[in-house]
C-alpha cells in the first residue's frame, strides 16, 4: 500500500513538474506585435474577394448593414462580408482580445476614447490617411480617429449626446426651446411642470446612457476642454470649485426629473418620453430611431442645457463621433476589408446608413431624406464641444466622476458627492 | 390549524412570484414594447409569433440551438462519467489518498472563472481549442468537475462497505463493481447531478462569450445576448428568445424529475 | 474534429481497469485496495490539472507584473498589486465588502427558505409535485434572462413590483436606484433565482427518511417540533452542508446575474468582486487583475473553510 502511494506521489509531482514548467511557457507577456515596426501601415492592397469579418456592436444597424453588403457584394465578385456583433459591453471589453489574431474584424468599429486608445496602443489599425475613404468626411470631424499624424479610424456616426424635445409638449406649455443661460433653462422646466409633465426623463439607472447628461452639463462649466482628461491626470479636480457649482446645477433639476430617477432605465426612460409624459429625454439624438419605434409621433428637436449664467458659453451644443472605422493590421484580407470601408465612405452608401438608421454620419455632401435627421442637421453647423466622457481612459474614474452626478440627484450633498468621486480619482492616479 | 394554513399562505405567495413574472414574460414575448409598458400584465392583443419569427429567422436561434443540444448533450455525460469514476475511487480508497485525491478535484470549485480566464484563452489558443464546440464542451467539463465530484463523491461516500463485500467475494474487479453496484446505487445522486449540470452547462455563458468568435458557433445564451444593441433592449425579443431557450430544459426536467423521485425510494436501503 | 483529453481517457478507462484480477497472487482481504482504482479518479485529475490548475497557477505569474494585457513588455512588481487592491483602492475593498454582505444575506436566506420549501412539499402528492416544478422552474433560466425579467419588475416606472405596491397606494422607491438598498434587491432576485434548485437538495435527504421513524415517534408523543429535532435534522444536515456550500460559491461569483441587472461595469452599490474583476480585465490591468482573483479565491476558500468548521458542530445523518 504505502508503495503505491509513493508511486502516486511521484507521478504527482511529475505532473506538477510538467505543468511548472508548462506554466513557464504560457505566461504574460510574449503576444505577438502585428506587423508594422515603427508604425501603422496602410492596408495591404489586393484583390477585393474572399471573406471580411465586420466587427461591432450595433445590433439594431445589423438590418440596414445586410443591405449595404448586399450592394458591396454586387460591385466586387467573390466578395463576402460577415457581421460580428457583440453587445456594446461586451464588445468594449473584449474586442481588443478577439481582434488582435486577426479572425474576426477585418473591418472594424470602435468606440471613442479609451478603446480607440488602446487599439492604438496595440497596434491593431492600418494607417488610412492616404485612403480613399478619407477624402469623403468633414474634416472637422476626423479628429476623434487620429493619432499625431496619422488616421487610424474614420468616425463614422456623429450622434449628439443631448436631450431631445418632444416640441408639441413645449409649445403647450409655452417653454423656450432654446434657453439662453440657466435661469432660463430653470424657467424653461418650470413652465413644463405646470403643464402638467415631467420636464426631463432621465435614465439614472443606466450608466451609460445617463452619463449623456453631463457631457452637456460640463462644456461650459469647465475651464478647458479637456477637462475629463486632466482631472485623470489629476491637475483638475472634482472638489474643484467649477465642478461643485455643476453638482449644484444638477442639484437645480432634481424636481424637474422623474420620480425614482435614479432607478429608471433606459427603455423606460424612453417610453415616459414617447408616450408623451415627460417633455425632454436627457439621452441623445442616438435614440431617434428608438422612440420613433416607441410610437412617438410628435416632432423632435435637441435641447442644449445652458449652464452659463450670462449666455456667453464657449459652446452651443454637444456632439459625439463615433463609430470609428478601421481596417485591422492582423487581417489577412486588408484589402477586401479597406474597399468595405471605403464603400460605406461613399456619400451615396453613408446617406443610405443615415437615414435608415436615423442618426448622422460624418461623411460630406450627405443627403437627409429621413425628416427627423433634416430637422437636426442645423446641430451640424453649430459650436458644438466634443463629448467629454469620452475622454476618460480608466472605465473606474469615468464611473467615479459621473457617480457624483447621480448621487446629487439621490440627495447627497453636492460637496460630499465630490469629495467621494476625488477620492477614488486620487487612488488611481 | 394554523400550521396548515401557513403553509397554504407560504406556499401560495411563492407560488403567485414565480407566476407571475413568468407570465409577464410569456404575453410579453407577444407585444411590442410599447404594447409591454403599457399594460404589462394584460393579455396581448394578438398571438401573432412576430417576434418568435424575428428571433429564429432574424437572429439565428435555429443553428444556436443545434450548437447548445450539441455542447450540453456531450459535457454532461461526460462530467459525470469522470467525476463517477473519481467520485468512486475516492470511497473506496482510504486515507490520505483519497482525501488528498478528493480535495484536489472538489478544491476547484472555490477558483472561479475569472481567475483563469486568460491564462486558459491562452492555452486553448495553442491547443486549437477556440472557436470550436469542442472547446467549449472542455471548459465546460473543467468547470463543473469539481461539483459534481464533490456531490457524486459526497453521496458515494455513505454507501456502506458491506454492499461491496458481496462482490470482492465473487471476484469481480473494481470495473465491475463499479458499474454494477456503485453506479445503480448512485442514481438518485447522479440524477441531481445531472440536473444541476445540464443547467449550468446549457446557461453558460462567459465561456462561449470569451471563446466563440463566429457567430455561426455561439450558443443560445451568447446569441441571446446578442439581441440588445447598444443603448436599447428589446424586451419582447428577449422574452420570446428566453422562452424557446429554456423550453428543452423544461420538458428535461419534467422527465428527469420523474425518475429522480421514484429513483430515491428505490434502490437499496442505507443501514 | 479534435482529440481532448476526456475523450482518450474514457475509452481508456474500462480497458485498463477490467482486467486487472486481485485474485492473482494476492491477498484478498475486503481491507485491500485494488491498484487499479488509482486509474479511475486519473482523467478527472489530469484535466483539473492541466486546465484548472495550471492556468491559475499562472495567474500568480500575472499577479505579480503590471502587464497590461496586450503589450509585450511588462514588469514584475511583487506584492504591490496585492496591497494596492487592500490599501489604495477604495472601489476594491467596496466590492469586497458587498460581496460578503451578498453572500451571507444569501446564504442565510437561500438555506432556510429552500429548507422550509422542502419539509412543506416532501410528500410526493400531486400538489406537492406540481408545486416542486414550478419552484425549480427560475433555475434553468439563464441568469441573463433572469436578470431581465427582474431589472423589468424593479423598474420604478412601469415595472412589476410598483405597478402593483401603486394599487394600495404606496411608492416602493427606486429599488436598483437607491444606493443603500440595491444590495437587498438583487439578493432578492438570486434567493428567487435558486431557492428551487436547493429545495431539491434538500427533499432528496428528507425523502431518505424512513416513515417507521417519525411513526414511532408519533406514538411516542413526540410533537412535531421534537421529530423535527431528533429525526428530521439529523439527516437534513449533510444536505445542509452540501447547500451552504454551493449557495455561497455560487452567491460569491454571480457574475452574470450583476452584469445583466446592473449593467457592465456595474454601479459602486452593486460592485462585487468577480464584477470588480472584470472591470479591471477590461481596465487592460490584466496583473492586477489575477492579483484580485487571487485575493478572491482566498477569500472564497476562507470564508468556505470558516463554514466548515461551523457546520461540523452539526451531527452528521446516521
Amino acid at each position: 500500500m504505502s508503495q503505491i502511494s509513493r508511486r502516486q506521489a511521484m507521478a504527482l509531482l511529475g505532473a506538477l513538474g510538467l505543468g511548472a514548467s508548462a506554466a513557464a511557457c504560457a505566461g504574460p507577456g510574449g503576444s505577438t506585435k502585428p506587423a508594422g515596426a515603427s508604425g501603422p501601415a496602410a492596408p495591404s492592397a489586393g484583390a477585393v474577394t474572399g471573406k471580411v469579418s465586420f466587427a461591432h456592436w450595433r445590433g439594431e444597424d445589423k438590418a440596414v448593414f445586410d443591405e449595404l453588403i448586399k450592394r458591396f457584394a454586387a460591385k466586387h465578385d467573390g466578395v463576402e462580408v460577415a457581421q460580428d456583433i457583440s453587445t456594446s459591453n461586451d464588445y468594449n471589453a473584449q474586442a481588443l482580445q478577439k481582434l488582435r489574431g486577426g479572425s474576426i474584424g477585418d473591418a472594424f468599429a470602435t468606440f471613442r476614447g479609451a478603446q480607440f486608445k488602446n487599439f492604438t496602443e496595440a497596434g491593431i489599425y492600418t494607417e488610412l490617411k492616404d485612403s480613399q475613404a478619407v477624402k469623403n468626411y468633414q474634416k472637422g470631424l476626423l479628429s476623434a480617429g487620429q493619432n499625431g499624424d496619422s488616421q487610424l479610424g474614420l468616425p463614422y456616426q456623429v450622434v449628439f449626446p443631448m436631450p431631445m424635445a418632444n416640441l408639441d409638449l413645449f409649445d403647450k406649455a409655452g417653454a423656450e426651446i432654446a434657453p439662453k443661460n440657466w435661469d432660463a433653462f430653470l424657467a424653461m422646466c418650470e413652465k413644463l411642470a405646470s403643464a402638467g409633465v415631467i420636464p426631463i426623463s432621465w435614465p439614472g439607472g443606466d450608466v451609460g446612457n445617463g452619463g449623456q447628461l453631463f457631457n452637456c452639463m460640463i462644456a461650459n462649466n469647465a475651464p478647458v476642454d479637456d477637462m475629463c482628461a486632466q482631472i485623470e491626470q489629476g491637475k483638475l479636480k472634482c472638489t474643484d470649485d467649477w465642478f461643485i457649482k455643476m453638482l449644484n446645477q444638477y442639484k437645480d433639476l432634481k424636481p424637474f426629473v422623474q420620480p425614482n430617477a435614479t432607478g429608471t432605465a433606459v427603455e423606460p426612460a424612453q417610453n415616459l418620453f414617447s408616450q408623451g409624459k415627460a417633455a425632454m429625454l436627457a439621452t441623445g439624438s442616438y435614440h431617434l430611431a428608438a422612440v420613433r419605434g416607441l410610437g412617438a409621433k410628435f416632432p423632435i428637436d435637441l435641447v442644449f442645457p445652458n449652464t452659463t449664467s450670462d449666455g456667453k458659453g464657449k459652446y452651443e451644443g454637444a456632439y459625439n463621433a463615433t463609430f470609428i472605422l478601421g481596417v485591422n493590421s492582423a487581417s489577412k484580407n486588408q484589402a477586401a476589408a479597406a474597399a468595405w470601408i471605403d464603400f460605406l465612405s461613399e456619400p451615396e452608401n453613408a446617406g443610405y446608413y443615415a437615414n435608415q438608421t436615423a442618426q448622422h454620419v460624418s461623411v460630406d455632401k450627405v443627403e437627409y431624406t429621413n425628416p427627423d435627421l433634416k430637422r437636426l442637421s442645423p446641430w451640424l453647423q453649430k459650436k458644438t464641444a466634443l463629448a467629454a466622457r469620452f475622454q476618460f481612459n480608466n472605465l473606474d474614474v469615468r464611473n467615479a466622476v459621473e457617480a457624483s452626478a447621480t448621487a446629487v440627484i439621490s440627495g447627497t450633498s453636492p460637496e460630499q458627492a465630490a469629495a467621494a468621486a476625488q477620492k477614488i480619482v486620487d487612488e488611481r492616479l | 390549524m394554523l400550521a396548515s394554513l401557513s403553509r397554504r399562505a407560504i406556499l401560495a405567495i411563492y407560488a403567485v412570484i414565480i407566476i407571475i413574472p413568468l407570465t409577464v414574460v410569456a404575453f410579453g414575448s407577444f407585444k411590442s414594447t410599447q404594447e409591454l409598458f403599457a399594460g404589462p400584465f394584460s393579455l396581448p392583443h394578438s398571438l401573432a409569433p412576430d417576434n418568435f419569427a424575428e428571433v429564429v429567422g432574424g437572429q439565428n436561434l435555429g443553428s444556436s440551438f443545434m450548437n447548445s443540444v450539441i455542447v450540453t448533450g456531450i459535457s454532461v455525460p461526460l462530467t459525470l462519467f469522470l467525476a463517477s469514476l473519481a467520485g468512486y475511487a475516492v470511497s473506496r480508497l482510504k486515507g490520505f489518498m483519497s482525501w488528498a485525491i478528493f480535495g484536489f478535484l472538489v478544491l476547484g470549485m472555490a477558483i472561479p472563472a475569472q481567475a483563469n480566464m486568460v491564462p486558459l484563452y491562452v492555452l486553448f489558443g495553442r491547443l486549437g481549442l477556440l472557436d470550436n464546440l469542442a472547446g467549449l464542451i472542455l471548459a465546460n467539463v473543467v468547470s463543473t468537475l469539481p461539483i459534481a465530484v464533490f456531490i457524486l463523491g459526497g453521496f458515494m461516500r455513505t454507501l456502506p462497505k458491506e454492499l461491496y463485500e458481496a462482490s470482492s467475494i465473487d471476484g469481480s474487479g473494481p470495473w465491475k463493481t463499479y458499474s454494477s453496484i456503485a453506479l445503480p446505487l448512485s442514481a438518485p445522486s447522479i440524477a441531481a447531478a445531472a440536473i444541476f449540470l445540464f443547467v449550468i452547462h446549457w446557461n453558460e455563458l462567459l465561456y462561449p462569450l470569451l471563446f466563440i468568435q463566429t457567430p455561426g458557433n455561439r450558443t443560445l445564451p451568447l446569441a441571446l445576448l446578442s439581441f440588445q444593441g447598444e443603448f436599447q433592449t428589446n424586451y419582447p425579443l428577449l422574452f420570446a428568445g428566453v422562452i424557446l431557450a429554456s423550453l428543452p430544459v423544461v420538458v428535461a426536467y419534467v422527465f428527469l424529475q420523474r425518475y429522480f423521485v421514484a429513483g430515491i425510494t428505490a434502490g437499496a436501503s442505507k443501514g | 474534429m479534435s482529440i481532448h483529453p476526456g475523450t482518450a481517457a474514457k475509452r481508456k478507462a474500462p480497458d485498463s481497469a477490467a482486467p486487472a484480477n486481485p485474485a492473482k497472487g494476492r491477498r484478498r482481504s475486503p481491507t485491500r485496495v485494488n491498484p487499479a482504482l488509482y486509474l479511475f479518479p486519473l482523467p478527472a485529475v489530469a484535466v483539473i490539472a492541466f486546465f484548472l490548475v495550471m492556468p491559475t497557477l499562472q495567474a500568480f505569474q500575472y499577479a505579480i507584473t503590471d502587464w497590461n494585457g496586450f503589450s509585450a513588455a511588462f514588469n514584475y512588481v511583487g506584492v504591490d498589486n496585492f496591497v494596492r487592491a487592500f490599501t489604495k483602492d477604495s472601489l476594491f475593498t467596496n466590492a469586497l465588502t458587498n460581496n460578503l454582505k451578498f453572500v451571507l444575506l444569501v446564504v442565510i436566506a437561500q438555506t432556510v427558505f429552500s429548507l422550509v420549501l422542502a419539509l412543506l412539499l416532501t410528500k410526493n402528492s400531486r400538489g406537492s409535485i406540481l408545486l416542486r416544478a414550478l419552484f425549480f422552474f427560475p433555475t434553468i433560466l439563464s441568469s441573463v434572462s433572469v436578470a431581465f425579467i427582474w431589472k423589468f419588475i424593479y423598474d420604478p416606472n412601469f415595472g412589476l413590483a410598483n405597478s402593483v405596491l401603486r394599487t394600495v397606494g404606496v411608492d416602493g422607491g427606486a429599488y436598483l436606484g437607491n444606493d443603500a438598498q440595491a444590495l437587498y434587491w438583487v439578493a432578492v432576485t438570486q434567493v428567487w433565482f435558486h431557492s428551487g434548485q436547493m429545495m431539491v437538495v434538500y427533499i432528496a435527504g428528507l425523502q431518505a427518511i424512513p416513515k417507521e421513524l417519525y411513526e414511532a415517534a408519533e406514538m411516542d408523543g413526540a410533537n412535531k417540533w421534537q421529530q423535527f429535532k431528533s429525526i428530521t435534522w439529523p439527516f437534513v444536515a449533510p444536505a445542509t452542508s452540501i447547500v451552504v456550500a454551493y449557495t455561497t460559491v455560487q452567491s460569491f461569483k454571480a457574475f452574470d446575474l450583476i452584469l445583466g441587472i446592473a449593467g457592465n461595469p456595474p454601479k459602486s452599490s452593486l460592485d462585487i468582486l468577480s464584477t470588480r474583476i472584470y472591470s479591471t480585465f477590461a481596465n487592460s490591468e490584466f496583473g492586477y487583475a489575477a492579483a484580485q482573483s487571487i485575493i478572491f479565491m482566498a477569500m472564497i476558500a476562507l470564508v468556505t473553510w470558516l463554514q466548515r468548521r461551523l457546520l461540523r458542530l452539526t451531527p452528521k445523518g446516521d
